[in-house]
This record gives C-alpha cells, structure tokens and sequence, in this order.
C-alpha cells in the first residue's frame, strides 16, 4: 500500500514535469474548444419565432410569416412553451381564442429569460405587425396590447455540445495513448527490466500507474468543466460527481485498451498505427463533434456500440440536461460491458518484456 | 556464520530452440571478491547474469546464492543482490535523489540517497535528471541504484562499454572501492585490460561455455609457460598509455 502509494506520487510528479503530456491532456482540449467557440452553429441571427394560435385569424399570422428578421413556428401552447424551455424560441405569441385584428384583448407573450435582448426585438416586432393590422382593419384608436412573460429556459450552444465530446475525446487519447507509449518506451529503454530486478510486485506497478492516469483523468475532468463555465459560458446542469463516475469508467476502458496495446507492439513505430487505427473511428463517428444523428442508419449499427459514444453521450447528458447516473443507465452499462472486455484482453495481451 | 562462496553456479543452461546460448556453465564467487566473466559478444554472459539475477528463466542446472536456491526463491534473491543491467535506463523526470528514494521504497528501505550518490561521486547531482548526466555518470548512477539494499552480492553488465579512457578509470576506481567496503561482486566485460585491473578471478566464455576460469595473472603464466610468444616485442607503453598521458586522467564529464 504504501509503496503502491510512494509509486503514485512519483509517477505524477513525472507526469507534470512532462511539459508535452501537460499540452496533450489538458490545454490541446481546451484550445480546441476555444477555436471552435469562434464557429457559430447557431441559427445565424435569425429570430425564431413561436405562434400558437388559438383564434381563427389568419391575417396576423401572414403578416409575421412576412417579417424577414422573424422565423416563425406555428405549434401548440405546449409545444411551443417547450420548445422555449429548450432554447429553440426567444419568444412566443399566444393569440387568444376572441383575437382578431382591430380587438382590444391583450396578447400574451412568453420571453425566453436567456435571450432578452433578441427577445424583446421580437416582442417590438410583434406589436408593430399589430398596430399595422388593426390600422388597417378599423379606425379604433384600441390596439391589442403585447403583454411580455419572461420564462427560464436554457439555450444550449454549439459549445454546450462540443465540451462534454471533446472531454471524452481526451479521456480516450491520453488513455489509449499515454499508456501504450508509455509502457513499450518503458519495456524499450529497459527501465521495466531494472523494476523487475527487485522485489517491487509487478501488479503493484500497474495499479499506481492506473491510479496516476486516473489522478490526471480527475484533474482533465475538474479543468475542462471549470474554464467551460468561465471561459466559454458553459451552461453546466449536471452533478460533478457523476460527470467523474462516468469520466473514470470511461478511462478504465481506454486505460485497458492502451495496455492491451502496449503488449501487441514492440516499439512506438508500432504503437502509433495501431492506437490510431482504434481511436480515429472515434473521435470521427462517436459524436464527438457533431451531431450522430446526421449519421446514415448503417453507421448507427456500429457507432451505437463504440465506447466512446457511450462516453461522450453519457457526459453529455450529465453536463447539458442534468441527468443523473440512472437517466444514463445505457451508457453505464455500455462502458461497463466495454471495461470488462477490454481489461480481459489487457490481461492476455500484456506483456512486461 | 559466513560461508566463503557466496555464489555457486553449476551445470546452468539455457536453450532458445536450436540454440545453446549458455552450456553447462559452472563456477564459484567467494566472498568480498571481484569476479569477472569475459567474453566476445554474443558469448552468453548476459544470459548467464540475467539467471541469476531471477530476470530468466533456468532451463537446466542450479544456483545458489547465499545459501538461497534462486529458481525456488527468486523473491528472497532479489532482496540480497544489486543489479546494474546492460543499457537499461531510469525513470525521466525524476531526479537522482528521487530515483533512490523510489528505488529504496522498492526494497522497503529508507534510503540516504546523499550518502549513495557519494559513494559513486555523484553528489553535485543530486538534484538533476538522468537525461543531463554523461556516460560514466550515468553507469556510476546505475551502480549507486543497484546498492540502495545494501546487497550482499552486485552484478555489473558491461559498466565501461562505451566510455572514454577516463571515465572507465573513474569507473574501476569506484568498483574497487566499493568491494573494498565488503561487497562481492561479479561483472561482466570483454576488455582484457579491465578483467586484468579489476578482477580476482576470470572465467572466460566463449560460445554458451566457460573455457577457462582462473585469476589473470595465473591464466598469462600458464600460457606463457606453454610456450606462447607475442609476435611484436613487449613494448613500455602503447597507445591508451600515450592518450592518458597527453589528455590527462581528469575526468571530462561536462
């Protein structure tokens, strides 16, 4: 225990004296998280709109339709009031059943509370269609007046997405690669054989290698999250602690495979083909930066069943919706079938010379 | 009570499918000696220290070290010898003082990694890596590292294999301290200056076998004795002798 320990502590002290395994595990993350914060995916200025209309007017909803700044949906009160909570509106209309242009009720408006100034825009908006439409109609000096709600909602960004993907991305690099180069450079400099000269138990090595890179993993998981919510406006809903569960059972399965790995290879020119020929599928099809749902239904059959989807959607559930580790039971049990397949072959392949 | 052999190998073999890579080796190492184990490359040293040393397996044959049957209690082993292995290196990122105090947890110990690093004059780098140390630094580290458990017996593959004239005088300076503190040791080389300087006894390898084993100067007599004439006159010095001489026998390490 305590050498398993007294090992630990001076493979971190390696690990962060490496400047370059620093850059890998924790900045290259985050710089790609800044570049991509530059693109913008979401919905380029246009202003959605939602209508649910209870009346038999057609007349306002046609005037709207016609406002370029404005993309309207029509929907139900609860489709709508939804689609608001979701970030998808920043502002709905409820047109009353008695509405007609040139009457005096007041219409409701619900405001998405994350967007206040868009929102308000299209409130103004709303209002001069209005004024327009019951100038039109009738010579009233009564106008139906816009009554503003405001209402929580989170409005997810392209970032929301992307952080939890590139998180996991990372887990699945430094485990996969950080382990497999490690240990074939730590066969090939014959630093392994020198251990194995004195009385140190193998299995003592392995576990605090394992728990260095599971240190590390925490320490990705902490930062990445943290600079997400102060640098890039993450909107964080998920608990911390299941984030690490799921982070952690993750690394296990990328952790084994790395070691699996580092016994299948005699040097780095070795390494590398076969850590990229795993982990490049990955980070492409696992939904790491796009939506898989863009995916054909033939990928779905093999990219459902990569780790690394079940990772990356297990945390992101966790970081944009809040779930707890019973919403993300499918993923558990995934990553839990994948650490049980992967540390069996760790155990075959493996090999200390 | 101390026995005077400290290590006694006998009939040892090892096989790699058509390969004899060591033959019926035999020999004894007595206590507080230096031993050496001379041989082309390729010769079966290596192998022949690396099963003693518990790091491969014993095809055939035995050996017994202090008393301890290696291939029935390698553990035990491992806790009485030191081990210095042929190009093996040490942990970046770690300093010299940290290495030791890693190594000695290895062992149980707490160790004084500043007294270590003494021993091999190697203390004014105490704090660096082993990345910035020289050739014969590093080889004098390896050897500081193999004597963290104090060990009864320590092995030596190759220590000056690739050093300069100076350094590997450095180096036998060290050797012959150490084993005069009490340590036996047995090592392996295939300078004949080296084995003549160093060693008490020799055995001579050659081909998975020991073809002769006796100390140097015995092994000159008797092939003197036979007859053997060197074909150029004995000169007063040679080459080695004139570079010491014009380039001094200071270290050059930085």
């Amino acid at each position: 225990m305590r050498l398993t320990w007294k090992m630990s502590i001076a493979s971190m002290k390696m690990f962060f004296r490496q400047k370059e395994a620093i850059l890998w595990t924790i900045l290259l993350p985050l710089f790609m998280v800044f570049l991509f914060s530059f693109v913008s995916f979401d919905g380029f200025n246009t202003i959605s709109l939602g209508v649910v209309n209870r009346s038999n007017d057609t007349a306002f909803v046609s005037a709207i339709k016609s406002v370029k700044a404005l993309k309207m949906y029509e929907g139900t009160y609860e489709t709508e009031l939804h689609a608001l909570t979701e970030g998808d509106r920043v502002l709905v209309v409820v047109l009353p059943p008695t509405f007609h242009p040139g009457s005096s009720d007041t219409v409701r408006t619900l405001l998405n509370a994350r967007k206040p100034q868009e929102g308000n825009v299209a409130a103004l908006l709303v209002q001069r269609v209005l004024d327009e439409l019951t100038f039109q109609q009738s010579v009233q000096l009564t106008r139906p007046e816009v009554i503003v709600e405001t209402v929580n909602s989170r409005n997810l960004t392209y970032i929301d997405f992307l952080l939890p993907g590139i998180l996991s991305m990372s887990i699945m690099q430094s485990g996969v690669f950080g382990v497999a180069f490690g240990f074939v450079l730590l066969k090939k400099r014959g630093i392994l054989r020198r251990l194995l000269a004195t009385p140190m138990k193998p299995g003592d090595f392995i576990v605090a290698q394992v728990a260095t890179r599971l240190i590390v993993l925490i320490a990705q998981v902490l930062i990445m999250i943290g600079a997400g919510i102060f640098f890039f406006d993450l909107h964080f809903q998920g608990n911390i602690l299941n984030l690490l569960v799921v982070g952690i059972l993750g690394g296990i399965v990328f952790l084994a495979i790395g070691f699996a790995l580092s016994g299948l290879s005699k040097s780095e020119d070795q390494v590398a083909p076969l850590a990229n020929i795993i982990t490049l599928p990955m980070m492409l099809l696992s939904g790491v930066f796009f939506s898989r749902s863009n995916l054909p239904g033939f990928a779905h059959v093999i990219t459902d069943f990569f780790p690394l989807t079940y990772l990356a959607d297990g945390m992101r559930s966790i970081t944009i919706e809040g779930a707890s580790l019973v919403d993300i039971g499918g993923d558990l049990l995934g990553l839990t079938v994948w650490a049980i397949v992967s540390v069996f072959l760790a155990v075959k392949a493996f090999r200390w010379e | 009570m101390l026995s005077d052999i400290v290590l006694e190998v006998g009939n040892l073999s090892k096989r790699y499918n058509d390969l004899h890579a060591v033959h019926k080796v035999s020999f004894d190492v007595k206590r507080q000696e230096i031993f050496g184990i001379l041989g082309p490359n390729g010769a079966g040293k290596t192998t022949t220290l690396e099963m003693i040393e518990t790091l491969r397996s014993i095809d055939s044959g035995r050996v017994i070290l202090d008393g301890i049957d290696v291939s029935k209690e390698p553990q035990k082993v491992k806790r009485l010898i030191g081990v210095q292995l042929q190009s093996s290196s040490f942990f970046d990122k770690l300093t010299l003082t940290e290495l030791l105090l890693l190594f000695g947890e290895l062992y149980s110990r707490q160790v004084d990694p500043i007294k270590l690093l003494q021993e091999v004059e190697l203390k004014e780098k105490a704090s660096s890596y082993v990345a910035e140390l020289s050739g014969g630094q590093k080889q004098r580290f390896s050897i500081a590292a193999a004597l963290v458990n104090d060990p009864v017996l320590l092995f030596l593959d190759e220590p000056t294999t690739g050093l300069d004239p100076q350094a590997r005088r450095h180096l036998w300076g060290v050797i012959k301290r150490i084993r005069s503190e009490g340590k036996t040791i047995v090592l392996t080389t295939h300078y004949m200056e080296e084995a003549e300087e160093l060693c008490d006894r020799v055995a001579i390898m050659d081909r998975g076998t020991i073809i002769a084993n006796a100390p140097p100067q015995q092994l000159i007599n008797t092939l003197v004795s036979n007859g053997f004439k060197k074909d150029r006159v004995e000169r007063l010095a040679n080459l080695e002798d004139v570079f010491l001489n014009l380039t001094g026998h200071s270290l050059r390490e930085e």
